[in-house]
């Protein structure tokens, strides 16, 4: 399972990384000789209404997605793990301000704060990235805090202190590399959850602008023609729930191979 | 005479609990020479491994530490965290109970050993796994070259600790403080390592403060005897001394329950309990803290604290009733 995921999840980011070449047409060129075409041999999952290669659009839309979901999660971990880190070893009432600063972004749902932030940063890719990194941070905190406070109590602690290694040192070269596996299968969960995030805000409008190419936006303009062709729905629909759905199986599969509390 | 290496005056430390204070060291001294292993004993509680950790400022901030800890005429105890974080490691190292634990997981041992070097002595990486594998090879670790680039999971309780004596010995400090650094381990490797700590004395010169509670771990390896007792010091000699001429009734109690299955003739008696507990740490004593499991106590001892007392040449003792039977 967890193997399938990973191989659905490297796909994903192929198609992304190398969509100008795989990509059988360019993301916006037009075809006007055939619009709202069914599958065939030239569009291999027809056109849209402007003629334009469904195919090649859900291929230039992975680059988005993807790159929203790595970004995003990645800014989040930036901000929020020497946050919570830090917030752990020291304890204090500084931790208890943070900690329940977190609960209470925790309360919010996750994509009404990034649909917030996205609304008062405006319509971009940056901005969505920003919005979806900021709303991932609280998730993150509250993990890295928590790992902290059991790593804090292990014995390689007090080992490194006696040893002259300052605080700096401890909490960044010994504590961080044990904490790594915790964070990885976060951000694994965290990674979906941005890439449906990119979809929803570019479907509503605050996400990434047409005519570049998203399946967020894609979904938004075949909303005109459901009723004569679903596919402009249902092709973009299937690859956020396959990316997401990769995403979260790989995050599974690594929780029970890095957890050692599971099995080994 | 030179000024000793190591001078520890009227150590106190107690503990700020939300029942109170907990006295778990009380006006302790004590002195340790170049080169010289103190062995310091007592049972659980009494304070011995507080003492150890208050040396170089391991203890919670829940404690209240007091005294003068001087090492080369400076007050650790008063010193900067910037300023004492180049004693700990460099010139006082410290060798833990736990060698299962204590070291970090993710880093192969000779990364772990060269940290250190490259710490303290700024050595590149290069010269630090040098040193590294010097070091493996000082603490008696078979095939060295190999070990370096092992994880701690990949050696046993005895190898590790024999690594973490190496990383104590890194920068070749002027005092180890091993605090029962046998006691995790089966008796056959305690003789190792005990062996080992007797050969970096020799070698080195350096110095250890040895502490656990076991009598046997003192005779084998200490030049001289702190006896503690509910955080206090109860006899204090030379190990000779103490074995042949044991003054303190606790001590005589230690020494009494001390297996000895193969010495002579009818030597098959039973182990000597001492009776009774270790008294609460909650007051400070207003008697001897252990009249109550002394036979020898009397009026005396229950209405006075004992002070220290030399009974013999270097050989002192707190005790109103001090003598060997």
């Amino acid at each position: 399972m967890a193997v399938g995921g990973l191989l659905v999840v490297a796909v994903f980011v192929v198609v992304a990384i190398f969509a100008p070449w795989l990509a059988p047409y360019g993301a916006g060129a037009t075809d006007f000789n055939s619009l709202l075409a069914h599958p065939s041999s030239k569009h291999l999952l027809g056109t849209d209404e402007l003629g334009r290669d469904v195919l090649s659009r859900v291929f230039w839309g992975a680059r988005a997605s993807m790159q929203v979901g790595f970004l995003s999660t990645m800014l989040a971990m930036v901000i929020a793990v020497p946050v919570g880190m830090v917030a752990g070893y020291y304890r204090g009432w500084v931790d208890t301000v943070i900690a329940r600063l977190t609960d209470v972004l925790l309360a919010f749902p996750f994509l009404i704060l990034a649909v917030g932030l996205a609304a008062i940063l405006g319509p971009s890719l940056l901005n969505a990235t920003l919005a979806l990194g900021v709303g991932a941070v609280p998730g993150f905190v509250r993990i890295a805090r928590g790992e902290m406070l059991a790593l804090r109590e292990e014995d390689y602690v007090p080992a490194a202190i006696v040893n002259g290694a300052n605080d700096a040192t401890i909490i960044f070269r010994h504590i961080l590399p044990n904490m790594t596996s915790t964070l990885l299968v976060q951000a694994t969960v965290t990674i979906p959850g941005a890439i449906v995030g990119e979809a929803v805000l570019s479907f509503l409008g605050l996400g990434v602008q047409p005519p570049t190419p998203s399946w967020g936006v894609m979904l938004q303009d075949a909303q005109s023609y459901l009723a004569q062709a679903p596919r402009l729905a249902i092709f973009p629909g299937l690859a956020i729930v396959f990316a997401a759905l990769a995403f979260n199986v790989l995050g599974d599969g690594l929780r029970d191979v890095l957890d050692p509390r599971t099995t080994r | 005479m030179t000024p000793p290496l190591l001078e520890v005056e009227d150590l106190s430390v107690r503990f700020d609990t939300d029942d109170g204070f907990v006295h778990a060291v009380d006006r302790l001294s004590f002195t340790l020479d170049t080169g010289e292993v103190l062995g310091i004993v007592g049972e659980s509680g009494c304070g011995k491994s507080v003492t150890s950790m208050a040396l170089v400022r391991l203890l919670p901030e829940t404690a209240v530490v007091g005294g003068r800890v001087l090492f080369d005429g400076v007050d650790l105890l008063g010193l900067s965290s910037r300023r004492l974080r180049q004693v700990r490691g460099r010139q006082i190292s410290y060798v833990f109970q736990e060698p299962m634990t204590s070291l970090n997981p993710v880093f192969t041992v000779g990364y772990q050993i060269g940290e250190v070097l490259r710490r303290h002595l700024g050595l590149s990486r290069a010269a630090a796994r040098d040193r590294a594998l010097e070091l493996l090879r000082l603490v008696r670790i078979p095939a060295p070259e190999r070990r370096l680039d092992d994880y701690p999971h990949q050696l046993s309780g005895g190898m590790r600790q024999r690594v973490m004596i190496a990383m104590a010995l890194a920068c070749d400090p002027k005092v180890l403080v091993a605090d029962e650094p046998t006691t995790a381990l089966d008796v056959t490797i305690q003789a190792g390592i005990l062996d080992l700590m007797r050969d970096i004395r020799e070698r080195l010169g350096t110095a250890i403060i040895l502490i656990t509670h076991n009598l046997g771990v003192v005779a084998d390896v200490a030049d001289r005897v702190l006896v503690m007792y509910a955080g206090r010091k109860a006899e204090e000699s030379g190990v000779d001394d103490l074995f042949a001429h044991p003054q303190h009734p606790y001590t005589i109690g230690l020494l009494g329950a001390i297996p000895r299955p193969y010495e002579g003739e009818g030597a098959r008696r039973r182990l000597q309990e001492i009776p009774g507990r270790v008294p609460s740490l909650r007051v400070l004593p207003t008697a001897c803290a252990f009249a109550d499991r002394c036979s020898r106590a009397d009026e005396l001892s229950r209405t006075q604290v004992p002070e220290l007392r030399e009974v013999r040449p270097r050989h002192f003792v707190a005790c109103f009733h001090p003598g060997e039977t």
